[in-house]
């Protein structure tokens, strides 16, 4: 996709790196002089955790606490303190603890803080070296009745395409409950291969555990992702470009064997710095690569967190047939009709298909990767051959997968209908809301067909957030490509290509609202957001309708100062 | 205890008697297996004249076993030093956790050392004090989160230890009272049935 051409040079100068580089100049004075718990944030805080606070994977009692200590000389073990407390101050403390970390982990410190009490908001901070960090505010999940949920939900943040205004935004919502981003926090890519905002660390592609490690550190040092880190605990997900471009189970677009060395290698790499780096609880200590996991908030929803990427997912395949928006497939063509490829792998499949029919809460929200709805450059119900597809990355690369899913939706002779699932979507750095349906272009509702009037036919709703920073089809300032997708795709209710910025989940007993909420640019600093436009699923319905913005909470929890 | 417990506590005893019989300054190497979080083994060293006696752990194997602490005490069992990590500047078989110092010129005399898992400190500043986790319900070290365990690894999960000390004259594990008792016990048993060999009895 082309670069957006108000893009900026890079800002040199009194920038944010350059203040950082500055202000560690002072470290060894200051952290010599300073008392640990409490101290306000100076030059030494900046130094020492240079890399912001985070929080995340929040469960009921527990949350996992993060940050990285930047000694002023390098140690083979650094000693770190936490604090938890009930009110910004740090007074009304809950919970103290000690932990250590060491070059082996990159110098990251992961805490899972517990025995905390449910649907609570916390104040945490760590000290090292003789110096406190920023505090962060986090927030643990309900138990039991459950009458709402406010959270955002981004992806594709991409810190050499631009600035990640979006996350400040967020930033300043103290009603969050928390921030859902889908994957691509990071990108892999070197100097002009993706994006020239800003210079990435380190310049060249990173491959290596280093390299990866390198290229965290840059993302954390941004002011914009350790502002929304400090305020909200984050659920999390990879998508590819937290190891390479397309990445499959097997290898990825943006891997050359021959001069890049193994891709399990990679990956491994890849996933060692992913979870030194991210407030995220790993699932399988001895499977990294195994990371779907679910979130029970209270009875209200179930955030069902996928893994599309490298478990399981089988190499995506070629397409090769015209149509007007670039190459495409169809369902026909070699491969795609093969059971045996996968997105999510038997076990996860299994797995998501028992939370699916099992689950107590009243709201199924799936948490994952690349559009779950059909795409099409060229239209055609399923029984004339379903039409041409234009992204093979997405489900629609795998059909027969997707199908297995609908299957659960629908129900059985042993097997009630799954209703009430809402399918959150990031990767394509663009803005989609969707019915769901096996048979977008079929009319005929008894045939298993769907009504794009009425939205009846539909299984279920998806949202696709925009991205962060990473560009869309910017060139459609018209909306004319956007229109020509919605007329082959009746199942889009909305669709915006050029826009960056993020969604606004609202869930309570009765819908879902989704809000997108776009910032005026990503190409340089910015404050400006602009609502959009919100869509709504009512509860037992499985369809879209147009909703209007949603107020926020009053009194929330201060922010943490 | 069990059998398997008691044998090892044994053989780690005979170990340390057998330590003891060093006469000059040498190297003393000590081994064993702790099972709960809460477990201390002391040992005991003297020299003969100030010298240079470095003290480290190399068990910690990048987190196959769990994260020691180290703790030294005067003949008086008055707390000197709490010493964590440090290891790897002492020797290069330690790791990022083991625990190691030098002291340049230690006194002549005795001193008690103590091995606990971070971070199960002394109270201080006497070694009867007591350690901060005594109160605490015994939790296996498989079963235990030590603070600074590694969240994404899970390790830290494994009881074996292993203390170095160089530059001293003697050295030795302290038994534990139990282990004591069972041992002299079965001293006092084969005595007991050498007597009764020698009167005929059997």
């Amino acid at each position: 996709m082309g670069r957006p051409s108000q893009l900026k040079p890079a800002i040199t100068g009194s920038n944010r790196r350059d203040f950082f580089k500055r202000s560690g100049a002072t470290t060894v004075v200051v952290a010599t002089a300073a008392q640990w718990l409490p101290l306000a944030a100076d030059a030494a805080t900046s130094s020492v955790f240079q890399h912001g606070v985070a929080s995340g994977d929040p469960l009921n009692d527990r949350v996992i606490l993060w940050t990285r200590v930047t000694p002023s000389l390098v140690k083979s073990s650094i000693a770190v303190s936490y604090v938890v407390a009930t009110d910004p101050a740090l007074s009304q403390v809950v919970l103290r603890g000690t932990s250590k970390t060491h070059p082996g982990r990159d110098n990251t410190v992961k805490v899972d803080a517990q025995g905390l009490r449910p649907n609570t908001t916390y104040y945490y901070q760590f000290g090292a070296e003789g110096v406190a960090s920023p505090v962060g505010r986090t927030k643990t999940l309900p138990v039991g009745p459950t009458s709402s949920l406010r959270m955002a939900v981004v992806s594709c943040s991409n810190h050499a395409y631009g600035y990640f205004n979006a996350y400040a935004r967020i930033a300043q919502r103290a009603d969050l409950d928390l921030v859902m981003h889908l994957g691509d926090y990071i990108y892999e890519y070197g100097v002009g291969q993706y994006g020239s905002a800003r210079t990435p660390e380190p310049a060249h592609e990173i491959v290596s555990l280093s390299d990866y490690r390198q290229r965290h550190a840059q993302y954390k040092r941004d002011a914009d992702s350790q502002a929304m880190h400090r305020q909200h605990p984050l659920v999390a997900i990879w998508d590819d470009h937290e190891t390479a471009n397309n990445a499959t189970k097997t290898g990825a677009e943006n891997h050359q064997p021959g001069t890049e060395g193994d891709w399990a290698t990679r990956v491994a790499a890849a996933l060692q710095a992913y979870y030194d780096w991210m407030p995220v609880r790993p699932v399988d200590t001895a499977n990294l690569r195994k990371n779907n996991r679910y979130f029970a908030y209270g009875d209200l929803a179930d955030l069902i967190m996928l893994e599309e990427r490298v478990s399981s997912r089988s190499e995506i395949l070629t397409a090769s047939r015209p149509t007007p928006f670039g190459a495409g497939f169809n369902q026909s063509d070699p491969g795609y009709g093969d059971p045996g490829r996968s997105m999510l792998g038997v076990d996860q499949e299994a797995w998501l298909a028992e939370r699916l029919r099992s689950t107590p809460a009243r709201w199924k929200m799936l948490g994952q990767g690349v559009m779950f709805a059909q795409l099409k450059g060229v239209a055609a119900a399923n029984s004339a051959g379903g039409g041409t597809f234009l992204n093979s990355d997405q489900w629609d690369g795998y059909q027969p997968a997707r199908d297995r899913i609908y299957e659960v939706l629908k129900g059985d002779a042993t097997h009630a209908p799954v209703d009430n699932v809402v399918v959150l979507t990031g990767d394509i750095h663009s803005a989609w809301a969707a019915d769901l349906t096996q048979d977008p272009n079929n009319n005929n509702t008894a045939t298993g067909g769907y009504n794009p009037a009425t939205g009846e036919g539909s299984r279920a709703v998806e949202f696709v957030g925009t991205s962060v920073s990473s560009p869309g089809v910017d060139s459609d300032s018209s909306g004319q490509i956007a229109g020509g997708l919605r007329f082959y795709n009746p199942h889009f209710k909305y669709i915006n290509l050029t826009r960056r910025g993020y969604m606004l989940l609202d869930v309570n007993r009765d819908r879902v609202v989704s809000e997108w909420w776009f910032v005026d640019t990503a190409a340089s600093p910015s404050r400006i957001e602009t609502f959009a436009i919100a869509f709504a699923v009512v509860v037992g319905t499985n369809r879209l309708v147009p909703a209007a913005q949603t107020t926020p909470r009053a009194n929330p929890p201060l922010l943490a100062p | 205890m069990s059998n398997k417990l008691f044998f090892a506590r044994i053989a780690l005893t005979t170990l340390a008697l057998s330590g003891s019989l060093a006469a000059q300054a040498a190297d003393f190497n000590f081994s064993g297996q702790l099972v709960y979080q809460k477990d201390v083994v002391q040992f005991d060293f003297s020299l003969a004249n100030a010298g240079t006696v470095s003290i480290w752990t190399d068990s910690w194997q990048s987190g196959l076993n769990f994260d020691p602490q180290l703790a030294l005490f005067d003949g008086n069992h008055a707390l000197q030093l709490v010493f964590s990590d440090g290891g790897d500047s002492v020797s290069a078989s330690a790791g990022y956790f083991d625990d190691g110092q030098v002291f340049s010129l230690l006194a002549a005399g005795q001193y008690r050392l103590t091995l606990s898992t971070f971070s199960n400190a002394p109270n201080g500043p006497d070694l009867a004090n007591g350690f901060s986790y005594d109160s605490a319900a015994p939790i296996a070290l498989a079963d235990w989160n030590q603070p600074g365990y590694d969240i994404n690894a899970n390790d830290q999960k494994g009881g074996a230890w292993r203390v170095h000390l160089s530059g001293v004259q003697q050295a030795a594990v302290v038994p534990e009272p139990a282990s004591a008792a069972l041992l002299l016990a079965g001293l006092l048993g084969v005595a007991g049935v050498a007597r009764c060999r020698q009167r005929g009895v059997l």
